[in-house]
């Protein structure tokens, strides 16, 4: 499939404004795309972006928050996200809450914020939490909007969602026969992001309908944050490296599958809160090692490249044990650390050649 | 003199050629300061051995090292770690961890039994445990880095450098001489400082004994001397320390043949 086929985001963006739709930017990871739809707000995914001016976020946050975190500051102080009606801030990490702290309190951007918070459990307990978020967020949303969407109009956007994610789901497990590159492969899951669920579906079942040449080369997962600079796909590729799953944030770890409740709020939360493992959703070390020992089995992956954003509390904080915990069952695995901003540099691209020059001898 | 493979390490501050039999044995070497036309300079390398031996025709070359890529003239690029790992294991002829301090990295590589990579650390971008940590403040105290290991030794006394950061130290060892505390305290300092930072990255992967030592700045006496200290290990160290990473590459290119 030719790369060219799936739009830009600031296209997608445009055209949105030209139907008079509302823009919502919204940052990492976790948040109901429908809740927004069935209001006609588009979310716009805002992981980032790389290269931008960081001084200008840099004023107001400490050194030690995440680039994500500083890069989207600058964005917005930029002007860039003028185009947003209003900025929805999930509750995912101490830097995130900063953020909307700072925003609210300091900035006031001329956008309308709305935070979401998030608990950090799979208990019945944290289900209603959730539900009763989802709903204030609705709240919210109403007056924002003057709309106020039915349960069913709620299903019907829900319903949408969770095709355009069961297709999503398809292309994870279909990657090695699609016969993409690492990159290519990324580019086109990462549209999701900024693409509308039917759009996206559009570009799934396309992609889907294509078959290459099973992918070939050294096995590995990849899990982190995001995979940014996106050039580091191609340095796994050009040493020989392919990806074969991942326990991505932006990716992997959102693969939501479809609920089954009829109660609109309730659906929506049980899918974010039984998605794959995820520290930032509070699920424990024994658990992620387990899906990951589990996705290396599926996949014949041979290792992991933990591939963080420095700063990243949540993802580092686990690191260590996490890792331990997989040396232990066998499964190797490297940290590397980036600012999303920097070039690749060339210690990194070693030590991922050597990485899977270990894994290959 | 019968040459079957060679290896070349292309580093930030010093090239490495190497000339293996076909046993594998080390026949010939050679090593100069790194010149920005990497290309250009290898081929000076192989005129030189090709004055020696008459014809290269068919003798494969593997490059390895910071600069790798830039070496169009090898059949194959391959880590500087997997090289080391190789070369050194080649020599020592048993596993352990293998501590590489050049000049702008270093790594730290946990080596089995059977000569593989079982785990490895690296440093980050920055200078802090690199050979760069030491020229940096040798310069700054107008001492020669040839020199600066045996003038740490002969202290009998040391400070604590608290910045493992090449520029903070800078500054720290500036205001140091300032209120006058002598050259050689100081100097130990800076290699107890770099060394801590290199112990830390084999804490991260598990010392596995024994210690193995390679790269450049093992010739410096008082590297090897912290590093005992520090870990309460003897250390081995190959022959010819500084050219592991290219004898790697050249045993590697010798599988190729
Ligand atoms: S990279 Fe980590 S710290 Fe930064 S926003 Fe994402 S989860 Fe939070």
């Amino acid at each position: 499939m030719a790369i060219t086929t799936i739009p830009h985001r600031r296209d997608v963006i445009k055209d949105i404004k030209n139907r008079g739709g509302l823009v919502a930017a919204v940052l990492p990871i976790h948040y109901s795309r429908a809740l927004l739809r069935a209001f006609d707000i588009f979310p716009i995914e805002l992981w980032g972006p790389p290269k931008v001016d960081v001084s200008l976020g840099g004023a107001h946050l400490q050194s030690y928050v995440c680039s994500i975190v500083h890069n989207a500051l600058s964005f917005l102080k930029m002007g860039e996200l003028n185009v947003a009606s209003l900025i929805l801030i999930p509750h995912t990490c101490d830097s995130l809450q900063g953020l909307t702290s700072v925003l609210m309190d300091m900035i006031k951007p001329e956008q309308t914020i709305f935070p979401l918070y998030l608990p950090r459990g799979q208990r019945e307990e944290d289900v209603v939490f959730l539900v009763d978020e989802l709903q204030a967020l609705y709240a919210h949303f109403s007056d924002f909007t003057g709309k106020y969407p039915t349960n069913e109009e709620l299903l019907t956007a829900i319903k949408r969602e969770e095709l355009s994610d069961l297709l999503l789901l398809k292309l994870h497990k279909n990657r090695q026969q699609m016969g993409l590159s690492n990159i290519d492969f990324y580019r086109l899951v990462r549209s999701r992001e900024y693409l509308s669920a039917e759009h996206f579906a559009a570009l799934a079942e396309n992609a889907l309908q294509v078959t290459g040449e099973t992918a070939g080369g050294i096995p590995v997962i990849l899990s982190g944050i995001l995979p940014e600079p996106m050039k580091m796909l191609d340095v796994i590729s050009k040493m020989k490296g392919q990806v074969v799953a991942d326990d991505l944030a932006c990716c992997g770890r959102r693969l939501y599958q479809p609920g089954t409740s009829r109660e609109p709020f309730r659906r929506m939360a049980e899918r974010i809160i039984y998605a794959p493992p995820d520290p930032t959703r509070g699920n424990s070390i024994a658990e992620r090692a387990e899906y990951l020992i589990e996705m290396a089995r599926n996949s014949g992956a041979k290792g992991i490249i933990f591939y963080e954003v420095k700063f990243c509390e949540p993802e580092l904080f686990d690191l260590p044990n996490l890792r331990n915990c997989l040396k232990e069952q066998g499964l190797a695995s490297i940290n590397i650390e980036v600012d999303i901003n920097n070039l690749l540099p060339h210690q990194i691209a070693t030590r991922i050649g050597a990485f899977l020059e270990m894994l290959d001898s | 003199m019968k040459i079957a493979a060679l290896g070349i390490d292309v580093g930030s501050t010093t090239i490495k050629m190497v000339a293996v039999n076909s046993v594998g044995e080390m026949v010939w070497n050679h090593l100069e300061q790194v010149d920005p036309r990497v290309e250009k300079q290898v081929d000076s390398f192989l005129e030189k051995l090709r004055n020696e031996i008459k014809s290269l025709e068919g003798i494969p070359l593997v490059a390895t090292g910071y600069g790798r890529n830039l070496v169009q003239q090898a059949v194959k690029n391959i880590t500087e770690i997997t090289c080391h790992t190789r070369g050194v294991y080649h020599q020592l002829g048993h596993g352990g961890t293998l501590i590489d301090i050049g000049g702008q990295d270093s790594k730290v590589v946990v080596i089995g039994a059977e000569g593989q990579v079982l785990d490895f650390a690296m440093n980050d971008k920055c200078a802090a445990g690199t050979g760069r940590f030491l020229e940096n403040s040798a310069a700054r105290m107008h001492i020669p880095v040839v020199e600066m290991g045996f003038v740490a030794l002969s202290a009998t006394e040391e400070v604590t450098i608290s910045s493992t950061c090449t520029v903070f130290a800078e500054s720290e060892i500036i205001s140091m001489l300032a209120q006058g505390i002598e050259v050689e305290p100081i100097l130990m300092g800076l290699h107890r400082s770099l060394v801590k930072r290199v112990t830390a990255m084999v804490r991260s992967v598990g010392l596995a004994p024994p210690l193995l030592l390679s790269g450049g700045v093992v010739k410096n006496p008082a590297i090897r001397k912290v590093i005992e200290d520090e870990t309460k290990e003897k250390v081995f160290i190959p022959e010819h320390p500084q050219l592991m990473g290219a004898y790697g590459a050249a045993l590697f290119a010798l599988g190729i043949k």
